[in-house]
């Protein structure tokens, strides 16, 4: 086995998909849109409309993170007590393997001006409110498509957790809370971290949301990198975005400590 | 050549880059049909001989010869030899009879004669009818069973065994020391035992190399070495037993505890710093007048068959007495042993 | 006890009310999401009479099963190399693999469109299956890299020393053993390529289209009840594909002989 030639399509995919994408963004990001040799795009990229947009982009990534980890720590912990576990969270796994287009498209019809929302308002006496088309509903598709990507490795992390640190715990006389703060959070730490990057990446450059739910009024990083190579046309620019992105995006897989992939588990 | 010699380590050193070596210029033969253990501490290098005589790892230095022949390149499937692992390494996706009829089958032996030699191997072990279980519905006795099982259905010329037992508790340990000792009997060939355990080694082996460090200390039969521990390291590995240091006065003269004594070791050279082992089933409780030690009793233990006591003599020394005799407490007593329960050592060095 | 019920229930009523909206309306003669008017089943007999529809529904089934096949096979020698690479070289290797994972799909798909662009590669089939292909290897090499780890070293150390060499080691121990792994691999490759949007987005051309993207032009001109009675037999198929899986992997689980 030591012998690498089996290994040879992977080595090609590495090179070929891994490393060379990598290389052309960041060599496409300095050609301008007639394709000469410069720095516009970035000089573009540091004026207002783009900081502008970066800042919004990472708000939005943030909110969506954080509002997914407030709901989703929870839940993971209350599955871990329930009977039959695997089979609930098979159950939370379930709808990511539904289409994310046939999601936020349901979201179309539960949020429109007559859907199932606001007639649940109307019953209440809140009155029909524009629901599609807003940041709310942004955030909230958002939160709905990502928890369980959130869920999922802090569901593992508190299975992973030794049920004897507990009963140790409460033993040397750390109530629920303290225990809680003490001892199971800082265990499911690496949980919480996987699962954040697990969010915030991908809500940095979610594009078709943006379009169908927030009907542009939110433009993310993402969305101007769509709109500057499918639709401009202009490469260079989006490629720059795109440099950006991979920047915020490996910082950030350096801030949380990727440690998940470590030699051993 | 001796052509009962089977496997040679000719000046054999093993190293991990830079670090200390784990084995040490380490040369030894081992002949056909014997019972050989490898015992040492943790960590000083017994796996690595077996990795090596096994092909796993190849040496940094030094030949390895089998039958006569140099084999450090030749790979672990080439090699006339079968390990017992330590884990037992059994292929957890494949039941017991295919586990044993794995090597057979990439001999690609026919299937008629595979089906009679797994049966034969399992009859061996005391198996039969447990074929078609999974390796997880077997207990640990069993699963080393099958590991044995698995290793001796090729027909080794050597069967290494890498702390089988380690796993097991002591009834069924002690049982299976028993059977591994008389199925190396009945098969005739030659077994490399590892353990850390003295008791076993001195128990199982016709000989024992006790390791310690990467070096081989001592080598011989359980009694020489338990009677004849070569330095202080053999002496304290080796069961318990009473180290101080001494003087050889003169040959058949040693002096220890600020008093001479008459001793049947010789050949040191006048007034020699030496080491003194004296096993504590050799010393006899006496009364203060009759023996040789006057001592102070600090504790008493009852161990079962006999007592264990420490006492401490007026020089601070400790000594260890297992005796069927009791005595209290704080109380003086002397002790008495032969000249031939006197072992010297020369200090440090081994063989 | 009873509030983290509640919660609970809650969590489930969010995370499963779109998908049933959904097919719930799909049965709804009146055309829009809101307002029931009476049962038909036009709507799935729409979207069996659009050709061109269940043409594209071929493609994504021939991309995805290709792709995952495909990736499956790269992706399991892939681990093996990092398996048995030197220590020094696992991390690299480990964090190059992991790259398209953690990547936004946004610039995974730019990022190739410039590749094909560049390498001449016309944009349709063979630019989406090499997509697909491409982003489900790190997934396959994820899914068999702890099982390989999980595996004891002593048992390829016991199969040598049993007589095995290099390609009994690979067949008769290492396969077996990652199986499990490897069913996991290529069914998550398989789900990743059915739900993938962005990358296909990026580098399909105009005469090839897989469902997703689809989808996405019908939403964007709005309401129509074909797509949901298109969404209630994907979340049938699913749910299959679901089942098969499970049944599988108990099988295998159980045949290995572990829990
Ligand atoms: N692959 C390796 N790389 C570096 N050092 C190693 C390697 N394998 C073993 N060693 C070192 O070699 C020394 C001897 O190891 P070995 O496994 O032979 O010990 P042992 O006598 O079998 O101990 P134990 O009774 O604990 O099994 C140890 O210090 C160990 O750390
Ligand atoms: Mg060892």
């Amino acid at each position: 086995m030591r012998r690498y030639a089996y290994a040879i399509p992977y080595w090609l995919w590495i090179g070929l998909f891994v490393i060379a994408p990598i290389i052309l963004i960041v060599y496409y990001s300095f050609f301008d849109i007639e394709g000469h040799f410069s720095l516009v795009n970035y000089e573009t990229f540091f004026t207002p409309v783009y900081l502008r947009m970066t800042f919004n982009s990472f708000w939005y990534a943030f909110l969506i993170t954080a509002i997914s980890l407030l709901i989703a720590y929870p839940t993971a912990y209350l599955l871990t007590k329930t009977k039959h576990k695997q089979l609930w969270l098979l159950l939370i796994i379930l709808p990511t393997w539904v289409n994310l287009l046939l999601k936020a498209y349901a979201f179309l019809g539960l949020f429109g001006t007559y859907g199932a929302v606001n007639a649940l308002f109307e019953a209440l006496g809140i009155g029909t409110k524009q629901l599609l088309f807003t940041d709310f509903s942004f955030v909230f598709v958002s939160v709905y498509i990502f928890i369980p990507f959130m869920i999922l490795p802090i569901f593992n992390a508190l299975e992973k957790l030794n049920p004897s640190l507990i009963d140790a715990a409460r033993d040397l006389g750390a109530n629920e809370w303290t225990t809680f703060r003490r001892v199971i959070f800082p265990l499911t730490l690496d949980g919480v971290k996987a699962g954040c990057q697990a969010v915030f990446i991908p809500s940095l450059s979610l594009f078709m949301l943006t379009r169908l739910i927030a009907g542009n009024r939110v433009i993310t990083l993402g969305t101007a990198v769509e709109q500057h190579f499918l639709v401009t046309q202009n490469w260079g620019m989006g490629a720059t975005i795109a440099v950006f992105l991979m920047i915020a995006m490996a910082s950030i897989m350096a801030l949380t400590g990727n440690k998940k992939w470590g030699v051993r588990q | 050549m001796d052509d009962r010699v089977i496997i040679r380590f000719d000046h054999v050193t093993k190293q991990y880059d830079d670090d200390l070596p784990v084995l040490d210029d380490v040369s030894f033969e081992i002949e056909r049909g014997k019972f050989y253990t490898l015992l040492g501490p943790s960590g000083c290098g017994k796996t690595t001989i077996l990795r090596l005589v096994a092909g796993f790892i190849e040496p940094t230095k030094g030949d390895i010869y089998f039958h006569g022949k140099r084999i450090n390149n030749v790979p672990a499937n080439k090699r006339q030899v079968n390990t017992v692992f330590q884990d037992y390494a059994l292929f957890p996706h494949l039941n017991v009879f295919e586990n044993v009829a794995f090597g057979l089958r990439i001999k690609k032996m026919p299937k008629a004669d595979i089906e009679r030699k797994v049966k034969e191997a399992l009859r061996f072990v005391n198996l039969e009818g447990y074929e078609q279980r999974a390796i997880h519905e077997m207990s640990g006795g069993q699963r080393q069973r099958v590991a044995i099982a698995r290793a001796i259905v090729n027909e080794p010329d050597v069967l290494l065994l890498d702390e089988p037992l380690s796993a097991l508790d002591l009834k069924l340990r002690t049982e299976m020391q028993y059977e591994l000792r008389e199925l190396q009997r009945r098969l005739g060939i030659t077994f490399i035992f590892v353990t850390h355990d003295q008791e076993e080694a001195l128990a199982m082996s016709d000989e024992i190399f006790v390791l310690n460090k990467g070096k081989i200390q001592q080598r011989g039969t359980p009694k020489d070495i338990y009677d004849e521990p070569v330095n202080r390291f053999v002496a304290d590995f080796i069961g318990e037993s009473n180290i101080i240091t001494g003087t050889m006065i003169d040959d058949f003269v040693v002096e220890f505890a600020n008093q001479q004594f008459t001793c049947v070791d010789h050949g040191f050279a006048k007034n020699e710093q030496v080491d003194i082992v004296i096993r504590p089933e050799d010393l006899e409780l006496t009364t203060v007048e009759r023996g040789k030690l006057r001592v102070r009793v600090d504790s008493v233990l009852f161990r079962g068959v006999h007592y264990e006591l420490c006492c401490y003599d007026t020089h601070g020394n400790e000594w260890l007495v297992h005796s069927t005799k009791k005595a209290d407490i704080g109380e003086e007593i002397g002790l008495h042993f032969e000249p031939e329960a006197i072992h010297v050592m020369k200090q440090s060095g081994g063989e | 006890m009873k509030v983290s019920r509640l919660y609970l229930a809650f969590v489930f009523f969010v995370l499963y009310m779109p998908i049933f909206y959904l097919i719930y309306y799909s049965f709804n003669s009146g055309g829009t999401m809101h307002h029931f008017e009476s049962f038909t089943l036009d709507w799935y007999k729409e979207v069996f009479a659009d050709t061109r529809l269940l043409v594209i529904v071929l493609h994504t089934m021939i991309i995805a099963l290709l792709s995952s096949s495909l990736a499956t096979i790269i992706g399991v020698f892939g681990a093996i190399a990092i398996y048995y690479a030197k220590h020094r070289w696992k991390q690299t290797l480990l964090t190059l693999n992991n790259i398209l994972i953690v990547s936004p799909d946004v610039i995974i798909g730019a990022s190739f469109l410039i590749l094909f662009t560049i390498a001449g590669i016309q944009l349709g089939f063979t630019s989406v299956l090499l997509s697909h292909i491409a982003f489900s290897i790190p997934i396959v090499v994820l899914m068999v890299l702890p099982k390989l780890q999980e595996m004891s070293p002593t048992l390829i150390d016991a199969a040598r020393d049993l007589g095995a060499n290099e390609w009994n080691v690979l067949t008769k121990v290492v396969l077996p053993y990652i199986t499990p792994g490897i069913f996991a691999g290529f069914f998550m490759a398989l789900t990743y390529s059915l739900d993938d949007f962005a990358v296909t987005f990026f580098v399909t051309g105009n005469g090839f289209s897989t469902l997703s993207v689809e989808i996405y032009s019908r939403a964007r001109q709005g309401i129509s009840l074909s797509v949901n009675a298109l969404s209630t037999l994907l979340f049938l198929f699913t749910l299959f594909l679901v089942v098969v899986y499970y049944v599988m992997t108990q099988r295998t689980s159980v045949k290995g002989g572990q829990k």
